[in-house]
C-alpha cells in the first residue's frame, strides 16, 4: 500500500487528549462547555468530561427541559439567549452531540454528583452520559491530558 | 496563491457557513472534510472572523494544505486542498 500523509499522519501521531472537569450547570457554562468541546473535535483530541456537583443536574433526564439559570449577570438572561439565536448558536446539548459525533468524547458522571441530583443509574441520565464515576477517575485523567479544564 | 488563481479553482466540496457564528463554520469544515478525497479541494464560507484564523491554522495542523483566503464583501472564501 502506498504511504500517503494521511497513513503517515495516523501511524505516528497520537491524538492529543482532553480532560474537563464540568462543574457547572448553568446554561452560559454549559455553552461556553460546548464551544470548548467543538474545538477539541475539530482538532481530533479524545476528550474525557467528568460531570462534577452543579453540572450533573442539567444530565438528569426530567431535567431536560429545565436548564436556563446563568451562572453570570443572571439579570441578562433574554439578552443572552436572544444573542445565541441571532447567531444561530447551537444549543449546549446539540454542541455536545456534535462533538461526540465527531470525535472520543466521553461523558462520565460523578457518582456524588448524580445522587445529589436524583441520579443513581444510567437509565436517570441523558443519552450523551457514558459512565458513572468516582473523582479518582477524574484525578488520574487531569494528571495524564495534555489539555486540563475547570468550567 | 493569487486571488484570481484560487477563484478559478476546481472546487470539489463547497460549504457555506455564512448562516453560523464560531465554532460552526470550523465544525463543518471539519465535517465535509471527511467527505472528499485527498488532493481535492475544498472552499468554505463564513463571516466569522475567528474563523478566518482558526481554518487555516486547522488545516495545516491536520495536514491539508491552505491555499488562501478571498475577501468578499461581508465573508470570506477559504480554499483547502485535503492533505
Amino acid at each position: 500500500m502506498k504511504l500517503n500523509r494521511n497513513n503517515i499522519k495516523d501511524n505516528i501521531m497520537e491524538n492529543k487528549k482532553m480532560t474537563m472537569a464540568l462543574f457547572s450547570g448553568s446554561i452560559d457554562k454549559l455553552t461556553g462547555a460546548g464551544v470548548v468541546l467543538s474545538g477539541a473535535a475539530a482538532d481530533d483530541m479524545d476528550v474525557d468530561v467528568y460531570v462534577l456537583l452543579m453540572g450533573a443536574r442539567a444530565f438528569i433526564k426530567v431535567n431536560e427541559n429545565k436548564i436556563d439559570g446563568l451562572s453570570e449577570y443572571p439579570e441578562l438572561k433574554d439578552e443572552f439567549l436572544k444573542s445565541l439565536e441571532t447567531l444561530n448558536v447551537s444549543t449546549w446539548i446539540e454542541f455536545f452531540e456534535m462533538a461526540k459525533e465527531l470525535t472520543n468524547v466521553k461523558i462520565h458522571i460523578c457518582s456524588l454528583a448524580g445522587k445529589m441530583w436524583g441520579g443513581e443509574k444510567m437509565e436517570d441520565f441523558i443519552d450523551l452520559a457514558d459512565d458513572i464515576c468516582g473523582i479518582g477517575e477524574y484525578i488520574t485523567s487531569a494528571q495524564e491530558a495534555d489539555v486540563h479544564l475547570f468550567i | 496563491m493569487n486571488t484570481e488563481e484560487l477563484t478559478a479553482l476546481a472546487v470539489d466540496k463547497l460549504v457555506d457557513a455564512r448562516g453560523t457564528a464560531c465554532p460552526g463554520p470550523l465544525l463543518e469544515a471539519k465535517k465535509a472534510i471527511g467527505t472528499i478525497s485527498s488532493g481535492q479541494i475544498m472552499e468554505v464560507l463564513s463571516a466569522d472572523e475567528g474563523t478566518k484564523r482558526d481554518i487555516p491554522k486547522w488545516a495545516n495542523k491536520k495536514g491539508h494544505d491552505y491555499l488562501g483566503t478571498v475577501e468578499e464583501s461581508g465573508y470570506f472564501k477559504i480554499y483547502l486542498k485535503k492533505g
